[in-house]
């Protein structure tokens, strides 16, 4: 009996993010970005927050009732499945809930919806310390450059990092986005491949001057206490992806709504969860991303003209931590079911050390591009953040929510631009890709896999391994036409092509994409025997090249366009 | 609140059903042509140019596919994001098939645009027969503010959101209509134009469903319908542009007779996209062929039923 209130007191205690004492703590300047104001305005956003979600049902008692028996054996089902001290703090009031819900009036039901958004929001809404901000732009650099390369340390504390600042690069209109964060709610909606990948965006936010954005991460990210730490003080939002009732989702949706209103700058992964294949994603529902249409449409409602901007941006990654789980996971067409992989690289200290330690032999390690922003409804902005039609003309962006002369509130419609705003910003992606080395000699590796084993379905390839080499005169010959033609479709604003790439010869390029692999991925991707290179593991291979699939016919030659049309194909419809 | 003017691009039959349509229904129109060939009436108001449409929420494009880039360009100047743009054409541009909602999203700075497809024809607008047809739109408020201009007891207007499927089954039927008045004049009989109908229109919906439509839109009124009433004899000019071909008339003769007829001009693109993402289209195919001048009748249809017979 007295394990159980000692489980559910340790495990509040670890599940409550640490925060430092609010005491002492400076207070937000003039002209500071709006999450420095974050925990001074937290309750009341909180407030808000319940207050609206519990207007979406009061008045109507039969949704009412809905939500709250789909929350209550939602929730039974997860923590009965689960099982664990949260199982053992929570599960007996759910129970209770859902067995007095048929007695209940109908202010008891609006109460219990309040009360349980009420925790809900709790949960999710993050927090922000100006101190933990300060500390994570000193040390941070400090600490990636010391693990990277502990002997260099001195020389780069002169030098200023500038390791860390030549490993990643940034890229596109960085100036214009500062301008516009000053003008208006930025609305970041990059492409997903790592768990790395806020880590590293929030880096590059903090070093180009660009302000710290809120984002909701999946809350296994808050297992690790350390990151935890740094995650829930940086203005992250907890995203509990377990948790499937639609009461929770409104909660979640609100939340993420009521924060672009009140302009604060926001992170959303629109393709919903890393991509498995790697392939660029093209299909975005927009989810959460899809509140920053509905908070501009209300801030028009209420008079308030701050625009909304949203800005694609694309991680291109040299190697990606996650890569070997990502691809085992997308051949085994588990995508959908491990939406959660709580087993990956990114949870295994010795994978992110290697994985950091590799990354300090490498010439570049990750560029991060930026796309032009647009406004909610697909239209680009000029420098002063002004909406910009077909003719030229400047064109205001309020009047895509007014019916007839007055800005509306309308769900549906707003649906309609979400949509139209997931197809523009997948063609953005493309756009704004930037082919890395190593993807590209991947892509020339298993151009010549396909057409060596033109008979085999792709399970079959996969599991070719160490039976099919490459002469090394002819992928350096490949490598070095697939790169021209890249940069010819560059020139024609298609895709983009990575410094490495871009600067390096062929014969430079393959022998820095083997040393990239090697010693970090467990398995070998491809190694040199005599005058070939022997391709070891295919899965890694189509990994990497699936980044420059939509090119993959476009690169080819006569004699290799076959093997790269099968390829093409691989990616689904054009 | 008043309820603003209709407004329509397009002197041409369609338009003037369309002006028809919103006048019975109670509303204004301003109608904006470049050559005038009838008269307004007390409701049907002429525009002078672009600008006179601009107090209209909602405006129907009433003009052949290839002139709807230039004239959305034109009046895209004096329009904005709270305008709805409704085509009502069978065509499809580009390589790629795009539909033309597509072609108004980027010409102008409208969003909420939509097609309306299915078997309404000028005629039956014009004089309120019962009729019926199908309005696409990812926006609700598109679809209401058409029902609200021209439907009516004597024009249902169903609804949906699939946009591409509704627009490339428009453009799939116009095609069709061509290839079953030329099987008709061919000497086929109704279980071969049977045949070729179902054939076809599962050749649609398959190619359909890869450039993003939803099948269904394919089985409905959009799809199956529009083609049971064009071979019902609506009128409509593609079947007899399909029976002039098959008894030897020259596609430049005809065109000069029917004026523009889009299915003539998306044959080849539709066959080629076919090939190029390796989707089976065989009546496509021929049609293009013989469209193009490199099949004659009796080789077509040999060609038809010659095919391998395969599970439905």
């Amino acid at each position: 009996m007295l394990g159980r209130p000692m489980s559910s007191l340790v495990h509040r205690l670890l599940s409550r993010p640490l925060r430092l004492p609010a005491f002492l703590g400076p207070s937000p300047k003039p002209g500071d970005p709006q999450i420095f104001r974050f925990n001074g305005e937290r309750e009341q956003i909180i407030t808000d927050v319940v207050g609206r979600t519990v207007e979406q049902y009061q008045g109507d008692a039969k949704k009412l009732l809905y939500v709250l028996n789909e929350a209550g054996n939602a929730e039974i089902r997860r923590l009965s499945a689960q099982g664990d001290a949260e199982a053992d703090d929570k599960l007996g009031a759910w129970r209770r809930l859902v067995k007095r819900l048929g007695k209940m009036t109908e202010e008891e039901r609006v109460e219990s919806v309040r009360a349980i958004a009420r925790t809900m929001a709790d949960d999710i809404a993050g927090n922000f310390d100006i101190r933990v901000y300060g500390l994570a732009t000193r040390i941070v650099p400090g600490v990636l450059t010391a693990v990277m390369n502990p002997g260099n340390l001195p020389q780069q504390l002169m030098a200023g990092f500038s390791q860390l600042d030549t490993l990643i690069t940034a890229e596109g209109p960085i100036e214009k986005l500062k301008r516009l964060a000053q003008i208006g709610t930025l609305v970041l909606v990059p492409t997903h491949s790592s768990n790395l990948d806020s880590v590293a965006l929030g880096y590059v936010l903090m070093r180009e001057g660009l302000p710290p954005v809120v984002y909701g991460a999946g809350k296994n990210l808050f297992s690790n206490p350390l990151i935890s730490f740094f995650m829930h003080n940086l203005g992250a939002y907890r995203v509990d992806r377990r948790v499937s009732a639609l009461l929770y989702k409104e909660v979640l949706k609100t939340y993420s709504c009521i924060m672009i209103e009140r302009g604060y700058h926001s992170l959303f992964f629109p393709g919903g969860t890393r991509s498995r294949s790697g392939m660029i994603e093209r299909r975005l529902k927009l989810g959460l991303a899809g509140t920053g249409v509905e908070a501009f449409s209300r801030n028009q409602v209420r008079g308030i003209h701050r625009p909304v901007f949203f800005v694609p941006a694309t991680l291109n990654y040299t190697l990606v931590l996650e890569a070997e789980t990502l691809i085992e996971d997308h051949l085994k067409g588990a995508g959908q079911a491990r939406y959660i992989i709580e087993d990956d690289e990114f949870s295994r200290l010795d994978r992110v050390l290697a994985f950091v330690n590799k990354l300090s032999t490498l010439r570049s390690a990750l560029v991060l591009r930026f796309g032009d922003a647009m406004d909610p409804f697909c239209n680009p902005v000029d420098e002063w953040g002004r909406s910009i039609a077909p003719s030229g003309q400047t064109i205001d962006p309020a009047s895509y929510v007014r019916r007839r002369g007055q800005p509306t509130i309308d769900p549906a419609r707003d649906a309609g631009y979400t949509r139209e705003l997931g197809e523009v910003v997948a063609r953005a992606y493309q756009r704004e890709t930037v082919i890395i080395w190593t993807q590209l000699v991947a892509h020339v590796l298993y151009r010549h896999l396909v057409a060596a084993t033109p008979e085999l379905d792709l399970f079959s390839r996969q599991r070719r391994r160490g039976e099919v080499a490459m002469p090394r005169e002819r992928l350096v010959r490949e490598v070095g036409e697939a790169r021209d033609r890249l940069l010819a479709f560059e020139a024609e604003g298609r895709v983009r092509v990575g410094p490495v790439l871009r600067s390096l010869a062929p014969e430079r390029i393959v022998s820095d994409a083997l040393a990239a692999w090697r010693d970090y991925h467990t398995r070998t991707v491809a190694r040199e025997v005599g005058a070939d290179i022997m391709i070891e593991d295919p899965n890694l291979l189509l990994f990497y090249q699936n980044r420059v699939l939509p090119w993959a016919e476009e690169l080819a030659t006569p004699e290799t366009l076959a093997a790269a049309r099968s390829i093409a194909a691989m990616g689904g419809k054009p | 609140m008043t309820a603003p003017p209709i407004g329509i691009v397009g002197g041409g039959d369609f338009g003037w059903g369309l002006a028809l349509a919103a006048e019975r229904a109670g509303r204004k129109v301003v109608l904006w042509t470049r050559r005038p060939q009838r008269a307004g009436t007390a409701k049907i108001e002429l525009a002078q140019g672009p600008g006179d449409l601009a107090d209209a929420e909602l405006i129907f494009f009433a003009v052949p596919s290839p002139f709807v880039a230039d004239v959305a360009r034109e009046l895209g100047g004096c329009l904005d994001g709270s305008h709805y743009l409704v085509h009502i054409s069978r065509g499809i541009v580009g390589e790629e098939l795009l539909g033309l909602t597509q072609v108004l999203r980027s010409e102008t700075p409208c969003r909420r645009v939509g097609a309306l497809a299915g078997p309404l024809v000028a005629r039956a607008l014009a004089e309120g027969v019962p009729s019926g047809g199908v309005v696409a739109s990812r926006f609700p408020e598109v679809r209401d503010a058409v029902r609200e201009a021209i439907g009516g007891p004597a024009t249902r207007l169903y609804s949906t959101d699939d946009v591409i499927g509704a627009e490339f089954a428009s453009a799939a039927v116009g095609l069709f209509a061509v290839a079953l008045g030329f099987a008709q004049a061919s000497g086929l009989g109704p279980a071969a134009l049977a045949m070729l109908s179902t054939r076809a229109m599962a050749e649609a919906a398959r190619l359909g469903v890869l450039l993003g439509g939803k099948h269904e839109t394919f089985m409905g009124l959009a799809g199956f319908g529009d083609l049971l009433a064009a071979v019902a004899g609506d009128g409509r000019p593609e079947l007899e542009i399909g029976r002039s071909l098959a008894q030897g008339g020259s596609l430049e003769q005809l065109a000069k007779q029917a004026g523009y007829i889009e299915a003539l001009g998306s044959a080849r693109r539709v066959a080629a996209y076919a090939r190029r993402i390796k989707a089976r289209a065989p009546v496509v195919e021929i049609c293009a062929r013989v469209f193009a001048g490199e099949v004659a009748g009796p080789a077509a249809v040999q060609a038809l039923m010659s095919r391998e017979v395969g599970e439905e």
